[in-house]
């Protein structure tokens, strides 16, 4: 307890400025200095939000998007980590690859939709792999970025200490690449669930971007925020929860993405 | 091997190995291209996307940079602000259309605000890791050389966080692209996104792929470009994502 208190003394501005903000935006809505239509109360939208999980609803959604980007997240993972890892250790695949690599990745995955939707059947196959594309790249990139950056040193003493071939991989390549593959997976995610909200909005009506554009068609502006909360939520719980993760299973790496 | 690829692309189509109709020679996109640049449709959905982008990144990048120096400088800022920047920072800013959408209307400030939210998170997050990572020593240096206030802060905390702005400024340009084309496709009627999207509804795939290549030129032009100007200001700096 006592340690809480000191905990609290010490965050106090961080914890307190959220509570003022949400405070004064459900005073200032429920006064009419907001207009409600537009900004209803904090206290409207957790109602909201409630009704929402206690039907059913949320849960059918968060789901759905969930689920599409576990498959996407998987797929691009195997093929990113396992492209990545090749390119980085044959020299002919990768001069060949990095030029196609890097005229696709800038592209923006939604506008894969329609490609994808060319290629494999519509529905729900077609929504998953769109997601993965971008998530894919990434983790190929990081990857191969991963296998060069090891120190030539490390890889010439395992040579002379009779590493070879698997054993030259297993014991030194991949652990040396690991905290660069890991962040690879870290930003893949993030960039799986940017993709799979925008392309839920364009074509599914079922999953969190649907649910979202849907009450926004349909003005229920309390369901779009509740709808944005439980997005936010999930972002976070990816974001931060994947770096405690990365830093307790690799905890003497500095990460790369955040320099 | 692009041009071994577009080689086995071309003569795939044209023996009808995959269907022209889905998958059309990249000749006849190259045709296609070059004839809608002329006719300048194309080039008009180009500048109408470059226009937004401009705007999205200038409104982004003032503010977010200003914001990331001050709460590296001043910590209750920091304090009061963080807990918002970390929330908002993984959600994906598409989600935010609807809001603007209903707040400001459908129309352009929309459009370009969602850009700009996009990229103006990563900015300041970029920013003020810039400005907490630096080398304390070199604070320290400047405090024993008698640079307080203003002085200290032009003379070493902005040169030192300046890799880690401009490398927020690259991340952001691309972030807001990636909004941008995302909400073109969505909701906007004009831009190189809605390009794709209504050549997609009509199935004039020659057309789409136009579009879609020339996004991805503009895209490699800027992620290449800023990578390479950046490594030409900022040539001390290690190479990074």
């Amino acid at each position: 307890m006592r340690r809480f208190g000191r905990w609290l003394a010490e965050h106090s501005i961080a914890v307190g400025s959220p509570l003022v903000l949400l405070g004064a935006w459900e005073w200032a809505s429920a006064t009419g200095l907001l207009r409600e239509a537009f900004f209803p109360r904090p206290s409207t939208i957790a109602v909201h939000l409630r009704q929402l999980g206690a039907d059913g609803t949320l849960w059918g959604h968060l789901g759905a998007t969930l689920v599409r980007i576990g498959w996407a997240f998987a797929l691009a993972a195997v093929l990113g980590v396992g492209i990545g890892l090749a390119m980085g250790l044959w020299r002919g695949l990768r001069e060949g690859l990095d030029p196609v690599f890097a005229v696709i990745y800038p592209i923006p995955s939604i506008l894969f939709l329609p490609l994808v939707g060319f290629l494999v059947p519509p529905g729900e196959i077609a929504v998953v792999v769109t997601t993965a594309v971008t998530s894919f790249f990434l983790i190929a990139f990081t990857t191969t970025h991963g296998v060069r950056q090891i120190d030539r040193l490390v890889v010439e003493a395992a040579t002379h200490y009779g590493a070879r071939g698997w054993r030259l991989f297993t014991a030194v390549l991949l652990p040396g690449s690991l905290p660069s593959i890991f962040t690879g997976l870290r930003l893949g995610l993030g960039f799986a669930l940017i993709v799979v909200v925008a392309v839920e909005i364009v074509s599914t009506s079922r999953g969190l971007g649907a649910l979202l554009w849907l009450s926004w068609q349909i003005l229920k502006v309390e369901d779009m925020y509740a709808t944005f909360f439980v997005i936010a939520l999930v972002g976070a719980v990816l974001y931060y929860g994947l770096a405690a993760l990365q830093a307790r299973l690799l905890p003497w790496v500095q990460d790369v993405a955040d320099r | 091997m692009p041009v071994a690829l577009l080689a086995l692309w071309e003569m795939a189509s044209r023996l009808a190995l995959v269907s022209p109709r889905y998958f059309p020679a990249p000749t006849t996109i190259g045709a296609v291209l070059v004839d809608r640049l002329a006719a300048g449709d194309l080039g008009a959905a180009l500048l109408v996307t470059l226009a937004r982008l401009g705007l999205a990144f200038a409104l982004a990048a003032v503010p977010g940079v200003l914001l990331g120096l001050l709460m590296g400088i001043a910590r209750p800022l920091r304090a009061a602000v963080e807990p918002y920047i970390a929330f908002v920072f993984p959600v994906p800013k598409i989600a935010l259309l609807p809001f603007l959408l209903i707040i400001l209307g459908v129309g352009e400030p929309a459009f370009v605000l969602t850009g700009a939210a996009s990229a103006f998170f990563q900015i300041v997050i970029s920013t003020l890791g810039g400005v907490r990572t630096m080398d304390p020593r070199l604070l320290e240096v400047g405090h024993n050389y008698g640079a307080h206030g203003a002085r200290l802060f032009w003379k070493v905390i902005l040169p030192a966080a300046l890799p880690a702005i401009f490398t927020g400024l690259r991340l952001g340009l691309g972030l807001a692209l990636i909004a941008l084309v995302a909400v073109e496709f969505i909701a906007a009627k004009s831009g190189l996104g809605h390009l794709v999207y209504r050549h997609w509804q009509m199935l004039s795939t020659p057309e789409m792929y136009a579009a879609f290549a020339l996004v991805g030129a503009l895209g490699l032009l800027l992620t290449r470009g800023l990578r390479a100007l950046q490594a030409r200001l900022l040539s001390w700096q290690e190479e990074s994502f």
